[in-house]
Formats: C-alpha cells, structure tokens, sequence
C-alpha cells in the first residue's frame, strides 16, 4: 500500500507533479468554438429563449386571451355589426303564382265547349279534336249533344 | 440525468431573506451562473472566461481527440445553457459544470465502444480482422495530432486507467476536492480517494523514472 502523505503533499497543491503538470502546455479551446459557445448563450429571440428553457414570458395565456376576444368580436359583429337599409319593398309580398291546373277548374264544361266549337269553325280542326278529347278525358259523363 | 451537486429545487430559495443569505455564501461562478439564468448574458461571458481552458483541457486529456474533445466542449455548454432555468447555487459551480461534462465524457466512451464493437464484428464476419481494434482517439495517425503535447508527464497521464486520469484532471485543471470529486463522478469519497492516490503514485514513480521533475517554479494561474 502506498504511504498516505504520497496524496496528502499532493492535495498541498504544491507538490512537484503539480509544478510539472502546469509547465505543460495549456491547450484552450478554438476562436471559432469560443464563438460558437457564445453565440449559444445568447438566445436571439423569444422563442429560442423558450426552447432554451429561459426566463422569456410564456406566450400561452396571451394567445388564449387573443382567441377568445376575437371570437367575441365576430358574434358581436354578426349580430349587433352593420345592416342593409331597408327598402319599401323589402316587406313580405303575396307571391301571385299563375294558376296552372286543368283547364276544366278554369272553364265551365259549356264554355268549353263553346271554345270547341269556335276552334271547329275557324277552321283549327285539329287543334278543336285536341280540345275535344282533353274535355271527355276530362267530363267523360257530359252529355255533349249536337256539339261539334 | 444532470447532476444536482448545485442542486436542481426549483422554486427554492428565489426570494428573500434566505436568497440573500444563499447568495453571500456563494462563490463567484455560483453568482455568475445565477445572473446569466435570471437573464444577464454578459455573467455568462465571464463564467466561460474562467473555465473554458479548464474544461477544455479535461475533455482533450480525457479523449485524446481534438475533433471529439471540440464536439464534447460544446456539448457540455449547450447543456449548461439549456438547463440554465433550473439552476439552484447549492455547491461550488465548477463540480456543476464538470460533472455534466463527466456525463458527457462517459457517452462519449460509451458511444465509441458500441461502434467499435459493430466495426469489429462486421470485420470479423468479413475475416478481414488483422489485428486488434483499437479505438480511434489510439491510433497513430489520431494521435499525431497530439504531438505537440508529446511531454513524458502526458504521456504517463494518458497511461493511467481512465477513472484515475480524470480523477487528476478534476483536481488540477478545476482545483476540486476528493469530496468534489466523489460527487462529480458519482462515487463513494474513499474510491475518488484511492483513485487520486493511485494516480499520483503512478505518475510520480514514472516521472521519476524518467528523471523530469524538477524545481521548475509555478507557471501563473492558466484559464
């Protein structure tokens, strides 16, 4: 076993190994690496400084508040935001709609076939068989008599 | 993990009377550290001052490869700054420091043994093996670079088993303690004894050897 003063004059700090280990060279680091170390230490933003896990404020609640006020914003502005003007005719309006149903809820079966027979005698003999068949399709009970 | 020899407590201590009490038994680099992490850049610039060459010296010395030393140095710094927020002063900042560069040495080794494992099992399978693997930071061309450090007493210093060289490294490039040591390293107080002890014995009896020590006086304090 080794003699206990061999460390106890070491740990003196004045030893001659330690005289002998600081004549030795004294490599530092590179200019470029004492750059690169230093640029690291400087966060350039906000961001980095969060990445870093630096002393930048946290950012969250600022961005929650954000949302919520312009979630606000866009109700409001839908709801109480700028209306068209009202025009005069912008009230409700009865929608007149052509009526379209079967000519017999539109003409009497007389005048009908009073239509019929004033087609017969233009000379629209087609146009007056047409009618004529639509009109028994329709009344298929009518006695039609001398009618054309 | 890193290392809590500074004490990693969040939120202890940050204000008042004992704050202020903290911080008058502190030592200067603990007080630098704790101004760059509330936000002072220019603390830092003087922390690294101080123990860049330090550190520098302990990682070559260590790995033996300038490219990886350079690699490691940042490494340990980025870890520093990156976990600058939660930097508690509780003990002297050089053991802070040099333990997470202990961390980093010893992945460091760790990475180097797995690839060198793979590297000779794929030569094995090869039956291309010639020789012993060594690793790279051994060979010669590696270790030309280290020509200008070619001194006996580095040398022997590279000679010795990795636990006690660092154990030497630790005490004099960062003047640290055996208790220091111990807490850095992550062992018992007698082991980083017994390993400094060993080393200086080893170191002496070689240095005597080859007949280089001598009444040199003191070079002044490096950085």
């Amino acid at each position: 076993m080794y003699p206990p003063d061999d460390l106890d004059e070491y740990l003196r700090g004045d030893s001659a190994l330690s005289c002998q280990y600081r004549r030795e060279l004294a490599p530092t680091p590179p200019p470029a690496l004492d750059a690169r170390v230093l640029e690291l230490s400087r966060p350039p933003g906000p961001y980095a400084a969060r990445a870093a896990g630096g002393n930048a404020p946290c950012l969250a609640p600022l961005a929650f508040a954000a949302s919520v006020l312009l979630s606000v914003a866009l109700v409001l502005a839908i709801v109480f935001g700028p209306q068209r003007p009202k025009r005069s005719d912008d009230a409700p309006r009865v929608v007149r709609i052509a009526y379209s149903g079967d000519s017999k809820l539109a003409r009497s079966p007389r005048a009908w076939l009073a239509d019929i027979a004033a087609l017969r005698r233009a000379g629209h003999n087609r146009e007056a068989d047409e009618e004529l068949r639509r009109f028994r399709s329709a009344y298929p009970g009518y006695s039609i008599g001398d009618i054309p | 993990m890193l290392y809590c020899g500074a004490q990693f407590v969040p939120g202890a201590l940050r204000a008042g009377n004992a704050y202020i009490q903290s911080m008058e038994s502190l030592d200067e680099d603990a007080r630098l550290m704790l101004r760059y992490r509330d936000g002072d850049a220019d603390a830092f610039s003087a922390l690294y001052a101080r123990h860049k060459g330090p550190l520098y010296r302990y990682l070559l010395r260590q790995v033996r490869n300038a490219g990886a030393a350079a690699d490691l140095f940042q490494e340990v710094w980025s870890r520093l700054i990156a976990t600058r927020s939660r930097y508690e002063a509780r003990a002297k900042f050089a053991t802070y420091l040099f333990h997470i560069a202990h961390n980093c040495t010893m992945d460091f080794f760790r990475r180097d043994l797995r690839l060198h494992q793979h590297a000779a099992s794929d030569a094995a399978h090869e039956h291309q093996i010639s020789e012993p693997e060594v690793p790279e930071y051994q060979r010669p061309d590696a270790m030309a670079e280290f020509a200008e450090q070619r001194s006996a007493l580095l040398a022997s210093l590279h000679a010795l088993p990795q636990e006690q060289r660092e154990a030497f490294l630790l005490h004099e490039e960062s003047g640290l303690t055996i208790e220091e040591i111990a807490r850095v390293t992550q062992v018992g107080v007698e082991t980083a004894k017994s390993r400094l002890r060993y080393a200086v014995r080893k170191l002496k009896k070689s240095l005597a050897s080859r007949e280089i020590i001598d009444a040199a006086p003191l070079r002044p304090q490096r950085v």
